[in-house]
């Protein structure tokens, strides 16, 4: 035998070796990675840049910070610096990111479906605008609420074509309160409501913890739920026929008969003002009520009532009236709640004005269907849509779709929606991430929208599509001299100084310029000439806002300014109003009409809002907070309304009204009145994008009718519920109270300060270390791991938590949750990091509903760690439970050991559609089919801490820590405190030694990184009465345990 | 036995190893074919991912997990029924223990399937046993799976050499009676056996030596298959009753085994002489006694869960018998403590008919009482969010029947290669052939 040589070796391996590269079918395809040729400055590979920007999810407008990895916008997060939201952002805003990224978004402009090139497509806009005005026809605007620059462009744009843009915010409720805000003070606005300092919030539907006003509401009531903040725990009290994703925090739940709210409001201020006293104008008002016929035409009692009424009188409070999804004259419900917040003394202080929000130019729902009204007259040449949907909102009779192809549609849309028509002109006005704009939602907050982007798409933002189309007509506005420039001399301008929105037509009012010292520079605003629409803002910010602002130097340092905060934010005084009451107030409920033996009531989706978000997949697939239903439309109805019609939990029911019927889910809500339906509005699209393929449509259900302010009435009509072919939506939670289990506690407000030291004030038998052990002198048998520097932990204040769905929606954003769709969810396959828990252990007049967002707790002693047989989870030093995805083989041992189901399991290869991968934070892998995965406390987010204190051999200190997670940084409610549990010195820590501070399942002894708060109840004492949602489903011995809750809270000796 | 003489047994034992019957390639057929649905059904679920089964988070286990169990128990019996019974010198296992030995290993090699069936990543599945790898990876022997991995693969092992040995002087009766190529096959097999006085002296201590070995694995790999369980804290899993309760089931459902496989082959193959209605009632009493103990357990479980005053423990086992899951529940009870108790009268017990309907009640009881333990607990657990019902789906119904597919597919091969009952030790019980025997033949 010939021995092979040493390079015959070489050789033969080699070749080996490069065949076997070759042949090798690598799992995932190679792909060339190629460094910057040219180096952009800003970027720096690996660390992301963070721009301010605005958000347009909803006409709030709060502002952005928006997270570039490498030119892609990868995470949005609250602007710390903006007074809307101070840094945190909700639900919808959050899930803003996906309208970018959207697979269904247009490539570029097209005409009746087909590509076309921009010039093409903006010369048959202006072809067809010009045959309009030819034919003496009216060019309209339909769209979301804009305003600051953009909205004084789109006004002067149709000013010049002599019409008059209709900006519409379908489910905002703001016509009917800015009506009421008229007859009751004269004034042509809304009042701004505060709660941070309101001891009793009295709300008549109004969705202020949703989809009503900005984050600072939420913020505000949050301060007022801490009493280490305000020194008191405000009560939350409800006036509506069901219980919605704000009521879910309501201490009180007066279920009135709908319609009767108005009556109630009028009682509780006429009882009140006889209470207090009270002679002002609003008495003479109140005259004329029957307080005791009212409250009892409500269906409410008349004791209750009266505990309302003291709490009113005895504490400042807030009264907020719901808009149209509550009341059926939602005109004469606001009246009665600013009367009652007048008599209460609430105008100027927690309701005030001064600081109003931007209504001036927004349209009520009569407007907008007196448009189609003119469509279908044939009266409208062209028609732009801007955001808007009135196909999917309004009501089937005003057959909106039928109308629009009376006229040329022009829409802006980047995906389609219900309105496009098929020949319509769409020019693409790319995403709020791509375009430049501004807002000023709240007088005085001027929030600046920087396109941080490239547009993904052949996508054109709004404003240069309108001056290009301006242009094209020939329109031109004359440029108007502004403001002079401000100077050193010069204060910040009047709040009623500038008409916001007005720049195109009209100087800036005089009167208010400052006086003295003349300008260095003299801006002026650009008319419909200008260049583009960048110059168009500038120009705008330079003769409007700078002025205001009264910084001196030149603009372009103001501006550049501005860019970095986001905008510029004037705080102005809050002002009161006397009220002029000028028209009666009524409290006549309306009459419902149809057949049917239930009241329907139609509610925004807390993420789908009015249905706009209905294409963003986030929106679908997290839970809605009260239901935790997906992906489709449902009703609540009462469990015993449902068992009298016979409905089991399995059936999809059908709706039927006069008007039209639909098949929904529906779910059995303990919290809705008896004799009232309530439909989810947002889905059932007709021919909407891939993620709208699921639900109804409930504008099919009532018919275009409107109460005095124009306001669309959603509580019209009676409905009947019958069984439907086809299963019912499937729940993501699996029940819906604790069942007496040790997962969540309450504590009673009388509780509080008895107890001393973690855990003292919540029953005894949950806790880790069974006190008799402790009493014997025995300790715990598994002292903690060694954490030498850090033990990263996370205190959840449950008091705070409104279930607002915010955390969940940042977990997705932020750690590549996938989207498994309405199939995979039925199976219980939801990817979500963050269960938000809803246990409802209340019914009837005090709900009790606790949210509780469950995460993997990082226990110090894991169930899952022991059971894994590859060590693909294990416990680190920094007190995280590390979970190395390659190393997973998918027992999932560990999932059925984890005693809080953190754990999830990707049982397919879930995949983010082109162009949603764009999307994925690069820190963040993507799992493969087979692994399992769990929250890792944002481990990437930690890592870059680390990184940064390191360098200068530093311990990432408190303040880095306390916002680190995705979480806890959108918590609108600051219900979220991340940090460092070695750090003794911390917040967490003292959070941690708070009274009503417990472990979740505490008898595990898992030593959970993670610790709850336990929500603060309005209730008698609880610590002698079992704690918690009135006794244990457990049977507890009284012989065995009966001790406990003294033992216990034996060492304080508070209570004994 | 009286009659029978050596050779007539080595004839008799020996017929279904020549010229099968088209009857024989047809249950041989059936085997494969139920095993080539079970591996579509793999295939399918490697294409697509553990999705296609029914699991319903926080339900991570299922019909898999369940099956493995079960096989897992069926493999219990043979070797308590070669090795225990043999220590004890119970005469009526002569006949029956090849069968459940042979039975033993094919159910063991059924079980083994399903660990990589059930992970997520099938492909990965070789990382839980311990091997040197430049990655320095290495398995947690904490975890009660990695006890799983030893304590299965130990039985198998062990079970193996056994039943090998056990084979040996049959394999060479064998070899005796066939020519050419086969006849080699079985003399490389036969290890050189002439059944001299040195070699059975040998082989009878060899034989000993293992039987003994064997004896604690047959209480250890089921012990540790409960662990899986037992040491996991999920409520309804987490007890010590576990061990004893799982090796009496194992038992039971084991000896049901060896009677639902025995009783067709002794009509079919007319061994009324060697297997009859003595072994099987023996069979059935083993079955009554490890029933017995397990409604027992049944009981235990459910009083323990009382009396703890654990609401976790009690809430699992209020919602077994009257929640979703009680239709399971009670098909359980039914199967495993309340037919079988029909055996109490001896002339059922005596019955072929009976005997053989009633063992596979007890394999279909004893299917059911593991997924009543595993998906009844995993849908309901500590916390009420997370509660929720899991079906299986046609996947895994398939590789469930797959994998009676690929045992009987084994057992049917056995059948046809190697003696079902052993001869040599057969032939121990009759009366050895005597010269008078010739005389009186000759008269």
């Amino acid at each position: 035998m010939t021995m092979l040589n040493r390079r015959d070796f070489m050789k033969v391996a080699g070749v080996t070796a490069a065949a076997g590269a070759v042949a090798c079918d690598p799992r995932v395809p190679m792909e060339k990675v190629l460094p910057y040729v040219v180096q952009p400055e800003q970027i720096v590979p690996g660390l992301p840049t963070w721009f301010a920007t605005q958000c347009n999810e909803c006409s709030a407008h709060c502002g952005v910070e928006a997270k570039n990895r490498e030119g892609r916008i990868i995470k949005l997060e609250g602007n710390r610096q903006h007074p809307a939201n101070n840094g945190r952002l909700c639900a919808m805003g959050l899930a803003g990111l996906q309208s970018t990224y959207s697979p269904d978004r247009f490539a570029g402009p097209m005409i009746g479906g087909q590509p076309k090139a921009w010039p093409d497509a903006q010369a048959a806009a202006v072809e067809a605008i010009k045959a309009a005005k030819a034919g003496g026809k009216e060019v309209a605007w339909l769209g979301h609420a804009r305003t600051g620059a953009t909205g004084a462009l789109i006004e002067a744009f149709i000013g010049a074509l002599g019409g008059k843009p209709l900006f519409w915010e379908p489910a905002s409720g703001v016509a009917s309160l800015r009506a009421a805000t008229k007859v009751v003070f004269g004034k042509d606005t809304v009042p701004s409501y505060d709660l941070s300092g309101a001891h009793t919030v009295l709300s008549f539907g109004a969705e202020f913890l949703s989809t009503w006003g900005a984050v600072e509401l939420r913020q505000g009531w949050a301060a007022g739920r801490d009493p280490k903040v305000g020194g008191f725990v405000s009560r939350t009290v409800c006036v509506e026929p069901r219980i919605g994703n704000t009521s879910c925090v309501a201490d009180l739940h007066l279920q009135a008969v709908p319609g009767s709210e108005a009556g109630v409001a009028l009682a509780i201020a006429k009882l009140l003002a006889e209470k207090k006293g009270y002679a002002g104008l609003a008495a003479t008002a109140l005259s004329a009520v029957n307080a005791d016929e009212l409250i009892t035409a409500a269906g409410l009692k008349k004791e209750r009532v009266a505990e309302v009424i003291g709490w009113l009188a005895a504490n400042p409070s807030v009264v907020l009236p719901g808009g149209a999804h509550t009341a059926g004259n939602p005109t004469a419900l606001a009246v009665a709640t600013l009367l009652l917040n007048d008599v209460a003394g609430n105008i100027g202080t927690s309701v005030y004005f001064g600081q109003t929000s931007n209504v001036a130019g927004q349209a009520s729902a009569q407007q907008v269907v007196d448009l189609f009204t003119r469509l279908n007259e044939g009266k409208v040449g062209v028609i732009f849509l801007d955001g808007s949907d009135p196909a999917y909102n309004l009501p089937s009779d005003v057959k909106a779709f039928d109308a629009l192809a009376k006229a040329t549609v022009i829409s802006f849309a980047n995906e389609a929606n219900d309105s496009l028509i098929p020949t319509a002109i769409v020019l693409p006005g790319g995403t709020t991430l791509e375009s430049w704009g501004d807002a000023e939602a709240r007088s005085g907050w001027h929030t600046l929208q920087q396109a941080t982007m490239r547009p993904l798409k052949d996508s054109q933002q709004l404003g240069d599509t309108v001056l290009t189309l301006a242009k094209g007509l020939g329109l031109s506005t004359p440029p108007v001299a502004a403001a002079p420039a401000p100077t050193e001399a010069a204060p910040a301008a009047d709040a009623t100084a500038a008409p916001a929105g007005d720049a195109g037509a009209a100087p800036v009012d005089p009167a208010a310029a400052p006086v003295a010292p003349p300008a260095p520079v003299a801006p002026k605003v650009l008319g419909l000439e200008a260049e583009n629409f960048l110059a168009y803002l500038k120009s705008w910010w330079a003769g409007v806002v700078w002025p205001k602002a009264g910084m001196p130097g030149s603009f372009e340092a103001f501006w550049v300014e501005c860019l970095q905060r986001g905008g510029w934010f004037q705080t102005l005084p809050r002002e009161g109003a006397s009220v002029v009451l000028q028209a009666a107030a009524s409290a006549a409920a309306p009459a419902l009409s149809g057949a049917g033996n239930l009241s329907l009531v139609l509610f925004p989706h807390p993420f789908i809002y009015d249905g706009r978000h209905a294409n963003k997949p986030w929106a679908q697939e997290i839970p809605e907070p009260l239901s935790s239903f997906t992906w489709g439309t449902w009703a609540e109805i009462h469990p015993k309304t449902a068992e009298s019609l016979g409905l089991t939990k399995d059936d999809k029911i059908s709706v039927k009204t006069d008007v039209g019927a639909i098949d929904v889910g529906w779910f059995a809500s303990p919290g809705i009145r008896e004799d009232v339906v309530a439909v989810v509005m947002g889905n059932g699209q007709q021919r909407g994008g891939r993620y709208t393929k699921w639900g109804a449509n409930p504008a099919s259900l009532i018919s275009s009718k409107f109460d005095e302010s124009g306001e669309l009435q959603l509580v019209q009509a009676k409905a009947s519920v019958s069984k439907a072919a086809g299963p019912n939506l499937h729940p993501y939670l699996g029940h819906i109270n604790t069942d007496g289990r040790g997962v969540n506690f309450a504590v009673s407000i009388n509780d509080l300060g008895k107890g001393s030291g973690p855990a003292s004030i919540v029953p005894a038998h949950h806790v880790p270390i069974d006190p008799r052990v402790t009493a014997a002198g025995l300790t715990d048998m598994y002292p903690e791991p060694e954490h030498p520097t850090y033990r990263f932990a996370m205190a959840v204040d449950l008091n705070r938590c409104t279930g607002c769905g915010a955390c969940e929606t940042a977990c997705f954003s932020e750690n590549n949750t996938p989207v498994v769709g309405p199939d995979q969810v039925r199976k219980g396959r939801h990817m979500g990091w963050i269960r938000l828990s809803r246990y409802w252990e209340g019914t009837g007049e005090q709900p009790d509903i606790r949210f509780q967002p469950v995460i993997c707790q990082q226990c110090s002693h894991a169930p899952c760690e022991g059971v894994c047989p590859v060590l693909a989870t294990y416990h680190n030093l920094d007190g995280l439970n590390a979970m190395v995805y390659n190393r997973c083989v998918g027992t999932r041992y560990c999932g059925n050991n984890c005693p809080y189901t953190a754990r999830r399991f990707n049982y397919h290869n879930f995949r983010w559609p082109e162009s949603f991968h764009l999307m994925l934070n690069p820190d963040v892998s993507t799992r493969e089919v087979g692994v399992m995965e769990k929250c890792s406390f944002c481990v990437q987010r930690l890592r870059a801490a680390k990184d940064q204190y390191r360098d200068n051999k530093e311990v990432v200190p408190e303040k880095a820590l306390l916002k680190l997670t995705a979480c806890a940084q959108a918590c609108p409610t600051d219900a979220i405190t991340f940090g460092n549990a070695n750090d003794k010195q911390s917040a967490l820590w003292a959070m941690f030694q708070d009274e009503r501070t417990y472990t979740m399942l505490g008898e595990l002894n898992t030593k959970p990184g993670v610790r709850y708060m336990a929500r603060i109840n309005h209730v008698e004492s609880a610590l002698h009465h079992g704690g918690h949602g009135g006794g244990h489903g457990g049977g507890h011995a009284t012989d065995d345990h009966g001790g406990d809750h003294g033992e216990k809270a034996a060492p304080s000796g508070a209570h004994h | 036995m009286k009659g029978l003489t050596y050779g007539a047994v080595t004839r008799d034992i020996l017929r279904p190893l020549f010229k099968p019957s088209a009857a024989y390639f047809g249950l041989l057929g059936l085997c494969i074919a139920m095993l080539a649905v079970g591996g579509y059904a793999f295939l399918y679920q490697l294409r697509w991912g553990l999705g296609v089964a029914g699991y319903q988070p926080p339900v991570f286990w299922g019909v898999y997990i369940t099956t493995f169990v079960f096989w897992v128990g069926i493999g219990h019996a043979g070797t308590l029924i070669s090795a225990v019974l043999f220590l004890f010198r119970s005469k009526w296992r002569t006949g029956v223990y090849r069968a459940s030995e042979a039975m033993t290993i094919f159910a063991v090699m059924s079980a083994a399937l399903f660990p990589a069936i059930h992970v997520g990543r099938a492909w990965n599945a070789y990382w839980l046993f311990p091997y040197p790898n430049q990655r320095q990876l290495w398995q947690n022997f904490k975890s009660p799976l990695m006890w799983d991995v030893f304590a299965v693969s130990s039985y198998f092992t062990v079970s193996t050499i056994f039943f090998y040995i056990g084979l040996i002087p049959d394999i060479a009766a064998v070899r005796d009676r066939t020519s050419g190529m086969i006849k080699k096959l079985y003399s490389a097999m036969a290890l050189g056996w002439r059944g001299t006085d040195r070699q059975w002296r040998h082989y009878m201590a060899a034989y000993g030596f293992f039987a003994a070995f064997a004896t604690p694995l047959v209480l250890s790999v089921h012990s540790v298959v409960s662990w899986d369980f037992a040491m996991a804290q999920t409520a309804g899993w987490h007890s010590t009753l576990f061990p004893p309760y799982f090796v009496g089931g194992a038992i039971f459902s084991g000896c049901a085994m060896v009677i639902t496989l025995l009783l067709p082959m002794s009509v079919a193959f007319k061994w009324q002489d060697y297997i009859n209605v003595w072994h099987f009632e023996h069979l059935a009493k083993m079955c009554m006694l490890t029933g017995f103990i397990l409604t027992y357990a049944y009981g235990m479980e459910h009083y323990i869960a009382w009396y703890s005053d654990n609401p976790y423990e009690w809430g699992i086992f209020v919602d077994r018998a009257t929640g979703q899951y009680d239709w399971v529940f009670w098909t359980m009870v039914l199967c495993n403590c309340t037919i079988p108790l029909l055996w109490w009268i001896p002339a059922l017990r005596r019955n072929y008919i009976s005997l053989f309907l009633i063992s596979i009640v007890i394999n279909i009881g004893m299917w059911f009482e593991r997924y009543n333990i595993i998906a009844s607990s995993l849908a309901h657990q500590f916390d009420p969010m997370s509660w929720t019902y899991y079906t299986p789906t046609w996947v895994e119904m398939a590789i469930m029947v797959g994998s009676f597919g690929w045992f009987g597919m084994w057992f049917v091969m056995f059948m046809k290669v190697m003696p079902s009952v052993a001869v040599a030790e057969i032939k121990e019980l009759i009366r050895p052939p005597l010269k008078s025997d010739e005389k009186v033949a000759a008269k």
